[in-house]
């Protein structure tokens, strides 16, 4: 196919799929079902068996999958550093399994357990999971690693490993590499879908040094100098120097009010980490509502439509979750919202 | 017609689960039984025994595993030891006996891993200690705090670079210099002593590892060189030590090291039989598929080996399950090397016509017709035999691949790009190169009619009735294909577009619609988007596909255009370099015209025939075996 055939291609398909959008009525609306209507609406009722668990870990499994062959789907008629750009995004599933793995052998707890919180990784990704969780101990299970694409990860993990057995900093690392990743292939794009995409993943890295700058920062008291070590480059408003004067103040409440004003598009910015958390993520979201619609970058578009799909299906399994474990209506709402709370 | 693999059958053995074990190892031995995954018997019985014997297994692997890279291979198993069932008992003693022999060596390897990276950073000392010879400093000063200043020496992985020079900017501190190779990369930093107290976390976040410069350590280098040469004797002492240590515990701890291999082997047919064996209470079943060839044997050796009653059922594969029936890999002979092609693109599904000897006759016909000519053929039959030890088995492919080239030579009377040596059997190609171009869209039309009734067959045979009538390559995609053709061969011969055909044209187009519109269960956007596409697919496949044959004659006159200008070349030359230009001219077609035709060939067969007519998604018969083979292969 051509470029002019892949963007007709791919428009078509976008446009089709964000038919499986829910958006925000039907989300609230699903959460306010019992959970027999909620099973059949979401299709949960097909994880039949006695442990809810195990019914719940099936479900969400079923749920990545369908994102993942969604990814697949779009992925088809990209090449080149397009489609490195995608298959890098759906890495953070392989991510999110060695940060798995890795508390889980800090923790200690036993192989089967870890197994149960692992992703069942798709073809084009990878990592062999059998041979990491077959480890004793975070040094071997990070030897291992070196033998794989996350080679360099493991080379900085295990060093620092030996100086301070803390998950945080590992947690920091691969954070590090996935977005340095994300923004190495997205620089590597032409015209439109690379300014546009640069943006987009801009965004991603802002809401996430923010949130995690002032977490190290102001909850973990780490030094200005470590967290600005630990941001990851290439966001959009927050750059290292802008971090830095954030950063260099005392406390939360005056570190907010050095904040950039055009960090979010709408609105105040709350006064809490957690809740400054989602009023970035929803931030983001709505931008990329504008993005999957009108970004003239395809790419941007099929971005877009990818990460609300996935915050649509955390937010699925989150309510099933909440149901299945009898959670009351109130608490589900304030979880699934917790700013309208706050606006309340 | 040639069915792949035609004689298999279903299994079940209904058996009593204490006898499981026995049973799988039974089945092992005889490397007659593939087991069957799927939850058949999922309500009658429920659980699927062993799952914890499997965690077991796998993690007394893991340990073994672990122990043997750092004591050194065991031996091979003698195969005369007798195979033994392994007891849960047993298997939970080993893995007990093997978790503490790891816990007991464990320590061992964690030092051996630090002592390596000593070694490392003694040569990351040694390397940044020479790049500093020519100062005039004493060396030790290049690390800690002075009066004024805060020195670190030491390395961090390459890639954290950039950004600590960025921060550390912040922090008033510089990278005076960068060296070194690999993952890691020496350095040292140099600041201001009062902002030295924050430099600490940022290193420690950047994976910093200080270089460790006594401070004894001054200008003169003999003094250096002996320190360091101490050091890695020491260093070196203490890994003899370890490795010794381990000699002794692998010396005391043999036998048991060879038992836990032997019964953690034994134990790999029951742990690889994982869902195709379920159970309930005491009973339990194990099914899978054997070739009715051997159906007898293993009925034999059931009724010796195992202890307990058990029935064992056979049927033959339903035409709902033609697609998961394993299929037995066959000895090929000469088509051993069309066969191993064949199984790049995918592995012929049960009771699906077995497409190697015709990929064979086809491959080895159009490669002979693209690349035509006598001497070439007899250079590329020489090759084969004379690399037949390095090829083995594609010597074949060689040999039968040149003899095609050396008989289209003789037809075209083509030896060595000389045209006029012989007279041609048949015609020379550049002589009436629309008549070659006619030829091989027949050959074209030919390929894609019998491709479409294989399909067709095909899926008559796995049950699959509206893919072979309306899917691409079905029956009325054929009869729509044999419409356009037949009215295009007509408007050509200047007959005009006959009605019969616009109708028939008509009539296939609007089932082929209405088939993709009715068999979409898709939102109603994408079923119209998916509907076209499919439409187009269909219809445009042929006739693309059909112009793509073209290349056949295309490459048979490219043949001879390439062998003329190296005449052309050759002929510009004195008699020297006429002979030199017409070897190398020569050499040059063989390698990379030949290999250019190949590719091409192999294309064609690929996806002109076997995307049309091939599923090519069977499973190949992969046995139960005793040993470790194939914890991978069965899930």
């Amino acid at each position: 196919m051509s470029g002019l055939a892949h963007q007709a291609y791919l428009r078509t398909r976008l446009a089709i799929m964000s038919e499986n959008l829910l958006g925000r009525e039907k989300l609230h609306k699903l959460s306010t079902l019992s959970l027999e209507e909620l099973a059949k609406h979401t299709g949960f009722d097909k994880y039949q068996g006695p442990d809810p668990t195990a019914r719940l870990a099936a479900f969400e499994r079923a749920q990545m999958q369908i994102w993942l062959d969604e990814l697949s789907a779009l992925l088809r008629p990209l090449e080149g550093p397009a489609r490195r750009l995608l298959t890098q995004w759906a890495s953070r599933y392989e991510l999110l399994d060695i940060k798995a793995l890795v508390r889980g052998k800090i923790g200690q707890l036993p192989n089967e357990e870890i197994e149960r919180s692992l992703f069942k990784l798709p073809g084009f990704l990878s990592l062999n999971l059998d041979e990491l969780l077959n480890t004793d101990t975070v040094p071997e299970l990070l030897r291992h690693l070196l033998k794989t694409r996350y080679r360099s990860l493991a080379v900085q993990a295990l060093r620092r490993y030996e100086e301070n057995p803390d998950p945080f900093l590992l947690d920091a690392t691969l954070d590090q590499q996935f977005y340095s990743n994300l923004i190495n292939w997205a620089q590597r794009l032409e015209g439109h879908d690379r300014t546009e995409t640069l943006n987009m993943i801009g965004r991603f890295v802002d809401r996430h040094n923010l949130v995690w700058s002032l977490r190290y920062r102001y909850n973990y008291r780490l030094q200005t100098s470590e967290v600005l070590y630990l941001a990851i480059d290439g966001g959009r408003v927050l750059n290292r120097a802008k971090l830095q004067q954030i950063l260099q103040m005392d406390t939360l409440e005056e570190a907010l009010g050095k904040l950039p004003s055009n960090i979010l598009r709408s609105g105040e910015m709350p006064r809490e980490i957690t809740n400054i958390e989602y009023a970035m993520r929803n931030d983001l979201f709505e931008y990329a509502e504008g993005a999957m619609r009108r970004s003239p970058s395809i790419l941007t578009s099929v971005l877009a439509y990818l990460l609300l799909r996935r915050g649509e299906i955390k937010k699925v399994y989150a309510i099933v979750h909440a149901r299945v474990n009898g959670l009351s209506d109130s608490i589900l709402e304030e979880a699934l919202n917790p700013l309208e709370d706050i606006a309340a | 017609m040639i069915l792949a693999g035609q004689d298999m059958r279903h299994i079940t053995i209904k058996l009593m689960r204490d006898d499981l074990p026995r049973a799988s190892l039974v089945m092992a031995e005889l490397e007659a039984f593939a087991p069957d995954q799927r939850p058949l018997l999922e309500t009658e019985l429920p659980e699927i025994p062993g799952e914890d014997f499997r965690s077991r297994i796998r993690r007394a692997w893991g340990h073994l595993d672990r122990l043997v890279t750092l004591i050194g291979e065991l031996p091979p198993q003698d195969t005369e030891t007798p195979v033994l069932v392994l007891q849960t008992e047993q298997l939970i003693e080993i893995d007990q006996w093997l978790a503490n022999a790891w816990k007991q060596c464990v320590p061992c390897d964690e030092e051996l891993h630090r002592i390596d990276e000593d070694f490392r950073e003694l040569d990351q000392l040694k390397k940044s200690l020479e790049e500093f010879a020519d100062l005039d400093v004493n060396l030790s000063w290049l690390q800690g705090e002075h009066e004024h200043l805060d020195m670190r020496i030491g390395s961090v992985p390459v890639e954290n670079i950039p950004r600590l020079r960025e921060v550390l900017a912040l922090s008033n501190h510089l990278i005076l210099n960068v060296a070194g190779d690999g993952d890691t990369r020496r350095i040292l930093i140099a600041g201001r002593r009062e902002d030295a107290a924050i430099l600490d976390s940022v290193l420690q976040a950047a994976a910093f590892k200080p270089v460790n410069i006594p401070a004894s350590f001054d200008q003169h280098p003999d003094r250096v060189r002996d320190e360091l040469a101490r050091r890695r004797q020491i260093l070196e002492q203490r890994s003899s030590e370890l490795h010794g240590m381990m000699t002794n515990w692998r010396s005391s701890n043999y036998r048991q090291l060879l038992r836990a291999r032997q019964l953690l082997e034994a134990a790999e047919p029951y742990s690889n039989v994982r869902g195709a064996a379920r159970s309930r209470g005491v009973l339990a079943v194990l099914q899978g598929w054997v070739p009715a060839s051997r159906l007898g044997e293993v009925e034999a050796k059931l009724q010796k080996s195992l202890r307990l009653p058990f029935v064992l059922e056979s049927r033959e594969p339903r035409s709902d399950e033609r697609h998961l029936v394993p299929v037995p890999v066959r000895e090929r002979g000469l088509l051993k090397p069309f066969s191993k092609l064949v199984e790049q693109y995918g592995v012929p599904r049960f009771g699906e016509f077995d497409p190697t000897i015709l990929f064979a006759v086809t491959f080895v016909g159009m490669f002979g017709m693209m690349f035509g000519d006598i001497g070439h053929g007899a250079i590329i039959v020489l090759t084969g035999l004379v690399l037949r030890r390095k090829i083995r088995s594609f010597t074949y492919l060689f040999v039968l691949a040149g003899a095609s080239s050396m008989l289209f030579g003789w037809l075209y009377g083509s030896i060595f790009g000389y045209e006029h040596w012989i007279e041609p059997l048949w015609l020379a190609p550049m002589s009436d190169p629309i008549y070659m171009l006619t030829v091989a869209l027949g050959w074209g039309v030919t390929f894609l009619t019998v491709g479409s009734g294989l399909a067709i067959t095909n899926r008559l045979f796995s049950g699959d009735l509206a893919g072979a009538l309306f899917a691409a390559g079905g029956l009325f995609s054929l009869i729509f294909y044999m419409a356009l053709l037949g009215g295009l061969v007509n408007l050509v011969q200047g007959g005009g577009f006959p009605l019969v055909a616009t109708v028939m044209i008509v009539i296939t187009l609007i089932l082929l619609i209405s088939y993709q519109w009715l068999s979409s269960d898709m939102p109603y956007g994408e079923r119209v988007f998916t509907t076209v596409i499919e439409t187009f697919e269909i219809v445009n496949g042929y006739i693309s596909s059909s112009l793509s044959f073209l290349r056949v004659a295309a490459f048979s006159l490219n043949h001879v255009a390439l062998a003329l200008a190296v005449f052309t070349l050759a002929n510009t030359m004195g008699t020297i370099g006429y002979w030199i230009t017409l070897v190398i001219g020569n050499i040059f077609i063989i390698v990379l015209e030949g290999l250019i035709v190949a590719i091409q060939t192999l294309r064609l067969e690929y996806y002109e025939g076997f995307s049309r007519y091939f599923y090519g998604d069977g499973t190949p018969f992969r046995p139960l075996r005793v040993g470790r083979s194939q914890n991978s292969t069965i899930n």
